[in-house]
């Protein structure tokens, strides 16, 4: 290498210095298979640029960044007072008309920059050998990835649930690994594994990578045959929470397979399962999975009527008050679309919380909150307007409306709280209605 | 009375030593009590016919040392009855067609098969038969070849012709030799009435040699007379296994030749579901007889069946039998949740997918079935 560095009077060769850490470089140079450093011209044909941005997480010794941008230095230049800085940082610092050292703040008697090419060289060669290091793991993960796949072919029992856990491991870490198995069949791989007679301890870890990869079209085709769902569903009902909210996302991602049909997902024990998960507040995630995916269900049609059978809606409207708003969002929006086949507006009347809680909600969390509410309102008050508009007006209904009307620069919100208000205060007379709405002097 | 007796005292015995026995039956109670706590109990539950005693056998198999060979003998004389039963059925029918039939020419017996056909209707309807002879064999040979019976044979749903038969008459030349003992095979197929409650205690003992579960299998009867009154001794089960033969969606019942199969399955197993008994106990449907259904299938529409009816085939040949599996999992898996309230929906309710008379299957159903049982007992227990 023969570019010798002098530090605090020793002389050391920079191989020596960069991997025992003395630039503050931390360990991990340790690369193994005699790859330890690049030459200079290797290193020179590795872009700085992007070597950078690829290392982006990786901590930068201290004497590598300018002072100005906190950047690593790609074009280091040394003033007479002997700091260093960024070539285009200082200049800029100069044409605003400053003559000061940025960090020593003293004045400069010299305004000559000398490129400092010692430290580009270093910061260079730091660079080049951190990426072929990280290079060089990634392929090793790669190769590993490619590996288990091969193992995982033959494998039976304990050693199968060993191969799949490896495999699930370097996934999570690596999107190489990633990459590396779909682009060597494994979701196909994976998939096979999916069946009728899969055990709980196999499909768990499956799912779990699946859940993680890049499905392509085929692979999700593969996945939605019904024996394979069913698993899903099983596991979904039966897992770890982790496994649960994995079924669900991949249930999910399936959903937005070209081919992707309602029968699909229409068993009910799908339903129920998901059901138990939104229910089940100690875990926020698998809450929102949940929801997500029930959402997602009910965007077809055939599937409302049976979402309804299970019991979804006055479960879903008595968890509204525990909710966070991305979750009142996702239960407002899935009520509202049950709002829309004839048993979910009679599930939504007969519920006692639903006016009291669809009420609450109004103004309160956001526009499109606002605005659900208000649709699964007219719902239900379009089905059987004199009770359930007297029951709006109990609940304070008439004051939020006025204030939708009031506040809202939403031309179809205000239309519709008007409409509602005026089908809620039907039966009322003006002044019976106006004191039962308790509204505020000021809005009187 | 009772009470009387226990004031009886035998003043001649010294108290000690009554004391020191009483301790002792104490402590065994106590012993098997606890060792009883850890017994998983399951019950085998089903119309009659649904393949519960083939599973039982099957596990009798699997995890027990099987049929010694006294047992094995024990099942000859099972065999050949349902041999003549079986002969019996056929002939009779194939009369009853003949003169019920438009087309009556076909269920006509050939003359020189006939007497034949009479003879052996009445050995069939005897309380002993005879043993089965090489001579007799050939004859219920030859009669099971008769085009007539063959015509017959292709109706059996409507007469009560058991699913053995095919089996038996194909195999008859083995079944009346000499020193014919049954094979495991023959075993599962022979088919008896179960009377009574039937019990096995085994361990399965899988890859993961520590599972140390022990289960008791009980195999009850399956006709209708009056189940409401001891199925309540059944609670505290940790698992009911209702076998339903799925390929008997064409047939009626042998109570009842007006009622049609599947539809009583469908009522027992919406009343057991609702059974207080039941309320925490994990449910395990078989849809059974899946080899039978494969082939039904295809010329027999499913919804000849009333629960069946808005059935709508797809395609054809194996993709159909995925599809018209799916569908009547899906109308069992709605009649569950139909059945259960709201308050038992914690209950694990699992489908599989059997063939009773295959081994290997039921091996593994049952190994998914035991990690599910004990996935429960974690997750009961606070450790899931």
């Amino acid at each position: 290498m023969g570019l010798d560095v002098g530090v605090g009077g020793q002389v050391l060769d920079l191989e020596t210095a960069v991997k025992d850490g003395i630039l503050g470089g931390g360990g991990g140079i340790g690369v193994g298979g005699g790859c330890g450093l690049i030459s200079t011209a290797a290193a020179e044909k590795l872009d700085l640029k992007k070597m950078i941005e690829e290392l982006e997480a990786v901590e930068v010794p201290s004497v590598f960044i300018c002072p100005i941008s906190l950047d690593p230095m790609r074009d280091p230049v040394t003033l007479c007072t002997g700091q260093t800085y960024e070539r285009s940082n200082i200049l800029k610092w100069f044409s605003m008309g400053h003559y000061t050292c940025p960090t020593t703040m003293q004045e400069l008697w010299d305004d000559s920059v000398t490129p400092n090419a010692t430290l580009q060289q270093l910061i260079h060669t730091w660079f080049a050998t951190k990426y072929s290091a990280m290079k060089k793991r990634s392929q090793d993960v790669q190769g590993r990835a490619i590996e288990v796949l091969e193992i995982l072919k033959k494998a039976k029992g304990q050693s199968r649930i060993e191969a799949l856990k490896e495999l699930r491991q370097l996934a999570a870490a690596h999107s190489t690994a990633r990459k590396s198995l779909v682009d060597n069949g494994g979701v196909g791989s994976l998939s096979s594994l999916l069946g009728p007679f899969t055990t709980h301890a196999v499909g768990s870890e499956v799912i779990a990578i699946l859940v993680s990869l890049d499905l392509d079209y085929s692979g999700k085709t593969n996945l939605t045959q019904p024996a394979k769902i069913s698993l899903m569903v099983d596991m979904l009902n039966e897992g770890s929470i982790e496994t649960r909210i994995n079924c669900t996302r991949l249930i999910e991602m399936l959903m937005e397979g070209k081919d992707f049909v309602s029968e699909n997902v229409s068993s009910l024990s799908l339903l129920v399962g998901l059901l138990k998960l939104v229910k089940n507040e100690r875990h926020p995630n698998g809450v929102i999975a949940g929801l997500r995916l029930l959402k997602a269900i009910c965007s077809h049609e055939s599937l409302r009527a049976s979402i309804v059978s299970i019991g979804a809606v006055s479960q879903l409207v008595e968890l509204l008050p525990g909710f966070k708003a991305d979750c009142i969002e996702l239960a407002l929006h899935i009520l509202e679309v049950l709002s829309t086949v004839p048993e979910g507006r009679l599930a939504l009347k007969e519920c006692a919380k639903t006016i009291p809680n669809m009420v609450k909600l109004l103004m309160k969390v956001s526009e499109s909150c606002t605005q659900l509410a208000l649709a699964i309102l007219w719902a239900v008050c379009k089905l059987a307007p004199e009770e359930c508009g007297a029951l709006a007006v109990e609940a304070g209904l008439a004051a939020k409306l006025l204030l939708v009307i009031q506040s809202c620069y939403n031309p179809v919100l205000k239309q519709r709280s008007a409409e509602l208000l005026k089908l809620c205060s039907s039966n009322y007379t003006a002044t019976n209605f106006i004191s039962k709405c308790k509204l505020t002097t000021t809005i009187q | 009375m009772g009470s009387l007796c226990s004031k009886q005292r035998h003043f001649d015995k010294p108290e000690n030593e009554e004391n020191g026995q009483a301790a002792e039956i104490e402590r065994r109670i106590e012993q098997e009590t606890k060792a009883e706590k850890h017994i998983q109990k399951l019950l085998l539950l089903g119309t009659g016919d649904s393949g519960k005693s083939t599973i039982f056998k099957q596990i009798k198999l699997l995890f027990q040392s099987g049929f010694g060979e006294a047992e094995l003998k024990s099942y000859t004389s099972i065999v050949h009855a349902n041999v003549y039963q079986t002969i019996k059925i056929l002939h009779d029918g194939s009369k009853e067609l003949a003169q019920n039939e438009a087309e009556s020419s076909k269920y006509i017996i050939s003359s020189a098969n006939k007497d034949v056909g009479e003879r052996l209707s009445e050995i069939g309807g005897r309380l002993n038969y005879p043993q089965l002879t090489k001579e007799l064999a050939e004859e219920i040979g030859s009669l099971w070849n008769d085009p007539a019976i063959q015509e017959t044979y292709s109706r059996g749903n409507e007469l009560q012709v058991p699913d053995c038969a095919h089996y038996f008459m194909e195999n008859l030349q083995r079944l009346s030799d000499a020193n014919y003992l049954p094979t495991k095979e023959d075993v599962l197929y022979a088919r008896v009435r179960t009377t009574g409650v039937v019990e096995i205690q085994f361990s399965p003992v899988g890859e993961n040699k520590k599972s140390g579960e022990v289960y008791r299998l009980f195999d009850v009867g399956g006709q209708r007379n009056e189940r409401r009154k001891w199925i309540h001794l059944f609670e505290g089960v940790t698992a009911v296994i209702f076998c339903a033969a799925i390929s008997e969606y064409d047939q009626t019942l042998f109570e009842d030749e007006h009622k049609n199969r599947m539809m009583d399955t469908k009522e027992l197993f919406e009343w057991v579901l609702k059974q207080p008994c039941f309320e925490k106990t994990s449910f395990m449907l078989f849809l059974n007889k899946f080899d039978l259904f494969e082939k039904k299938v295809a010329n027999v529409p499913l919804n000849v069946c009333e629960w069946f009816k808005d059935y709508q085939p797809v395609s054809s040949g194996k993709q159909e039998v995925e599809h018209a599996y799916e569908f009547v999992k899906k109308k069992f898996e709605e009649l569950y949740f139909q059945s259960t309230s709201p308050d038992r929906v914690d209950r694990v309710f699992k489908i599989y997918r059997t063939t009773a008379l295959d081994q290997k299957l039921v091996k593994k159903t049952f190994k998914l079935v035991d990690e599910t049982l004990r996935r429960r007992n974690l997750f009961e227990a606070g450790l899931l």
